[in-house]
């Protein structure tokens, strides 16, 4: 191996030029862009669920539409902070998704409780988690492709949060498209799944984002 | 405090613009403020050098990811302590792979070198094939004639890695001599 003294030369030998990686709010702020229009874009071609305005002055029902898209946000912004080595020096932002996660959960929990008596069951099942799956593939490699241009020193929390974010995509345009009012299947099949594939996001940061 | 602290700053700044002067300023003073915090979790000054390399050139290799407008060292810290935390990682892992039972290794400290009676010199060859610090220890507790103990005094080892280095040498003479 080389001395330090010859690694340093050899390192500022390289100095050139260096333009500094965006803003994380700048970097969540496009990556929130670029969720939204594949929102609306897929909602134009696959359309909205009928009778999404009268639904939406149900009060739970609204609050979990502005709790995903909180998810959505606050993963954002965690996945851009954790992209950079020191979370950009904003460590409390970057644990944003557990506030709002939380609140979700309740909110579920909640909307639960009030559906009584409770909506029938859909006739399909592991369909949903299928196409949130397919729906997330693109955000989710859109995201791990942008992350992988900085410098992790969290990889597996950041690759957790990048996962949400595509799945809360996802999770986010099925509920804007889909008949459903099933709160049981909603939580079986739509957000535990998005949740399990948050966690397998743990392993695949490993992979994707250690540098 | 504040103006050293804003020198590293300005340094930074400096050499995002391509001046390779501040930024091998920057790096020397960089592994300075690093090395003392390496040696307090490394035992060898060899692996200190070691990962503060991988430090270095992990600073080079990430510096797009400072912009000259936060504080330079906490961004310098977290890029170490992954460093750190992954040498670390590799480090027990390896040594998890090749852990023995202290019982296993005070058992064969019992008995001969070998079973059948051979004497050191008679497989003084194989010994001086095995790694250096493990054949340095056997020369030393099987033809000088010190415990573990007094090896590991004069090697600058503790008492039970002098076991563990004499278990593994014995496993590997066992299997050469079997043979």
């Amino acid at each position: 191996m080389v001395n330090i003294e010859e690694l340093v030369e050899s390192l500022a030998q390289d100095a050139a030029v260096v333009q500094p990686a965006p803003h994380p709010f700048a970097l969540a702020a496009k990556w929130l862009a670029a969720a939204a229009a594949y929102i609306v874009l897929s909602l134009v071609f696959s359309g909205l669920r009928p009778g999404l305005m009268a639904e939406l002055h149900e009060p739970w029902f609204l609050a979990e539409i502005i709790l995903l898209g909180g998810i959505l946000v606050a993963t954002s912004l965690s996945a851009a902070l954790l992209a950079f080595p020191d979370l950009h020096q904003k460590r409390r932002a970057a644990f944003a998704p557990v506030v709002i996660l939380a609140l979700f959960a309740l909110t579920i929990i909640f909307s639960w409780h009030a559906d009584n008596p409770p909506a029938p069951l859909p006739v399909h099942s592991y369909q949903c988690t299928v196409s949130i799956a397919l729906f997330a593939l693109l955000p989710a490699a859109w995201m791990f492709y942008g992350m992988r241009k900085f410098a992790s020193t969290h990889y597996r929390l950041a690759g957790s949060i990048a996962l949400l974010y595509a799945f809360s995509i996802g999770a986010l345009w099925l509920r804007l498209h889909e008949q459903n009012d099933s709160l049981i299947h909603v939580i079986q099949w739509h957000y535990i799944p998005m949740i399990a594939f948050g966690a397998l996001g743990l392993w695949l940061g490993k992979v994707m984002l250690k540098w | 405090m504040a103006d050293k602290s804003e020198h590293f700053e300005a340094l930074m700044r400096q050499a995002l613009d391509g001046d390779k002067r501040a930024y091998a300023d920057l790096l020397q003073e960089t592994a300075r403020f690093l090395r003392p915090f390496l040696a307090r979790h490394l035992n060898f000054s060899t692996e200190v050098d070691d990962v503060l390399q991988e430090i270095l050139l992990s600073i080079h290799k990430a510096r797009h990811t400072y912009d000259g407008n936060r504080p330079y060292k906490p961004w310098a810290y977290a890029i170490a302590k992954f460093r750190l935390q992954d040498h670390l990682r590799a480090h027990y892992a390896d040594h998890l792979r090749y852990a023995v039972e202290l019982s296993e290794v005070e058992n064969d400290l019992q008995e001969p070198v070998t079973k059948s009676g051979m004497t050191y010199e008679s497989i003084s060859g194989e010994v001086e094939k095995l790694p250096p610090r493990q054949a340095e220890i056997l020369r030393m507790m099987h033809q000088e004639g010190y415990t573990a103990k007094e090896v590991a005094e004069k090697v600058g080892m503790k008492e039970s890695a002098v076991k563990v280095a004499a278990h593994r040498a014995y496993k590997i003479l066992r299997k050469k001599l079997e043979r």
